[in-house]
């Protein structure tokens, strides 16, 4: 019982950790434009709108963050077989993973941005340091609580696989859920805050992102303050709910039936969401309705 | 789309790459091989310097293939080419002084089986793919063998798979602190897997310019070989260790700082804090 209790709570830290990862990881991708938004950053310099937005693409979400945490998680695993304490091994680990990440970060926009010479976009220098630490930031909160939560997992709850395998996992798990939830946010929502909510992008508006603010030109920083307020917490959650539920269900239901237990309830928790999201679906359709060819009058 | 969509001009052309990286990357590999021979670990950095020549390599086959209007599959591509080549890698490994020849044979042929099945199953037709893939596949059995021999001194199964635990000042051999009980092979797959795709991915555009991605791909090359060293810490000599980081830094600093003129070069202006230039017919 008290193992159980134990972990438990081990469970409901893991949970907080990376309820804050998530929202962590989210804002950070959003700042550097990377996943999906990432191609209308890119487009937009070539319909001849140049930007001042930062455009860090690394690779896709998941990938990125399989290699920040697992490297995290490989030099705290290296640190903490010379003996140094956990804790020390971590922040090391999370902190020369954070160096990579901008150095990669810096690479990229300069790289981008100078193929696209043909179009006019500029390097922009200020953006370049002021968004690359903000995003350095960001990812050292993510991969930390990240590389914690596995640490967590591999020591206090006996998981056998190491720590960077259970890094690399984690992580691209912290990057899809980043990607699938909170990217909408700043995609679909900030870049086109111009067009008609709801509309679509239409061929025509490809490329044409929101690029000036509510005072003089907007940059990554402002998306990162807007996707902040809700894509953050919403893939926060996301990522929480997934390491909890996971590890709430191996905890408590991994003795029964040899291991079968944790199976059947996992199976259970896809099945009841499953349930849930379509129940969303129909109701939103019924509510918002399916998307109307524009009236007579708004044609004229 | 089998339409090759962007040309490569000029510029050092991809055979010549592929030799120059196969050689350099092989030789070097086997340059960790001084470390059996005299006894010590100091050369382990030679590993490193291998995936570097492998890395370059590799980025420029990516270009190759990516050429043909890939354009989301590049970190893909990456992927595929550590997936098919850690098998070829761990199988090779036991082999003794000739993994790194079995590795680039057995890779080749793994390559080629998927490069079959790409084309021709899955029906994708790209000219380049059957070759494309081969290269992959090697590039990424070298890659994780230099990042296996520069962690552990070795490119041989045992040393992979033995590591020291120090209790109370005895040293005792151990799976669990080892290069692949560690699953510190994991961490190298990521390191080399992003490192291959993100040269082209960070510099495809309409003025892409080979000689700045090559140097980007030094240039993570070097970033992935410092962690790298410091990686390998527990696994081998302190001092052996600390040489790796040093080549690494050095090597880092040289290419990123280059790589950072290149970009200015090619950029269509270099500013800083200046609004958005004024663009005609707006």
């Amino acid at each position: 019982m008290e193992s159980i209790v134990f972990g438990i709570g081990i469970t409901a830290l893991a949970g907080a950790l990376a309820t804050v990862a998530g929202a962590a990881e989210n804002t950070e991708s959003d700042i550097g434009s990377q996943g999906d938004p990432n191609s209308q950053v890119q487009l937009a310099p070539q319909m001849g709108y140049i930007h001042r937005i930062f455009n860090k693409a690394v690779a896709g979400e998941p990938p990125a963050y399989g290699l920040w945490i697992a490297l995290g998680a490989g030099i705290a695993w290296a640190f903490m077989a010379m003996q140094i304490n956990p804790i020390l091994a971590i922040v090391l680990g999370s902190g020369l993973a954070v160096f990579v990440q901008g150095v990669y970060a810096t690479t990229a926009y300069l790289g981008r941005t100078a193929s696209l010479a043909k179009f006019g976009q500029p390097v922009y220098v200020d953006i370049l340091k002021s968004m690359t630490t903000v995003t350095m930031a960001h990812a050292f909160v993510a991969i930390f609580t990240t590389v914690t939560l596995c640490h967590l997992i591999n020591a206090a709850l006996g998981h056998p696989f190491p720590l960077p395998l259970l890094g690399i996992v984690w992580g691209i798990a912290l990057g899809a859920a980043g990607s699938a939830t909170g990217n909408p946010f700043y995609g679909k929502e900030r870049q086109y805050q111009n067009q008609k909510f709801g509309a679509g992008v239409p061929i025509a508006a490809s490329g044409n992102i929101v690029r000036y603010a509510e005072a003089g030109e907007r940059n990554s920083l402002d998306n990162g303050w807007f996707s902040a307020k809700l894509g953050g917490p919403a893939s926060g959650v996301c990522f929480g709910l997934i390491v909890f539920l996971e590890l709430w269900r191996t905890v408590l239901f991994e003795q029964v039936g040899a291991g079968w237990g944790a199976i059947i309830i996992g199976i259970i928790i896809i099945l009841v969401f499953t349930v849930i999201d379509r129940y969303i679906e129909v109701w939103a359709r019924k509510n918002y309705g399916p998307y109307q060819k524009p009236t007579e009058e708004a044609s004229s | 789309m089998t339409v090759k969509v962007e040309k490569i001009e000029g510029g050092i052309p991809h055979t010549t790459i592929m030799v120059a990286g196969l050689i350099a990357s092989v030789v070097c590999i086997y340059l960790t091989y001084i470390n059996v021979l005299t006894g010590t670990q100091l050369f382990s950095f030679f590993g490193g310097l291998g995936t570097v020549a492998a890395l370059v390599w590799g980025s420029h086959t990516i270009k190759h293939l990516c050429s043909y209007g890939i354009g989301t599959g590049v970190p893909s591509a990456g992927m595929i080419a550590f997936g098919s080549g850690v098998i070829a890698m761990l199988f090779a490994t036991k082999y003794g002084i000739a993994a790194p020849v079995v590795a680039v044979v057995l890779a080749a042929v793994i390559g080629l089986i998927l490069g079959y099945v790409a084309n021709n199953v899955l029906n994708m037709r790209i000219p380049v793919m059957i070759q494309s893939l081969v290269e992959m596949a090697i590039i990424g059995a070298l890659v994780l063998m230099g990042y296996a021999a520069m962690m552990t001194g070795s490119f041989e199964f045992t040393s992979l798979t033995t590591g020291n635990v120090v209790i109370l000042g005895l040293s005792l051999p151990s799976y669990q602190a080892s290069f692949l009980g560690g699953a510190l092979i994991a961490t190298a797959f990521m390191l080399g897997a992003i490192a291959i795709q993100h040269p082209f991915n960070a510099c495809l555009g309409p003025n892409w310019t080979q000689d700045r991605m090559l140097m980007l791909a030094a240039e993570c090359g070097f970033l992935s070989m410092i962690t790298a060293a410091v990686m390998s810490m527990p696994l081998i000599q302190m001092s052996a260790a600390l040489v790796s980081l040093f080549v690494a830094i050095i090597g880092w600093f040289y290419t990123y700082s280059k790589y950072i003129e290149l970009s200015q070069r090619d950029a269509a202006a270099w500013l800083d804090s200046k609004p958005i230039p004024e663009v005609e017919g707006q």
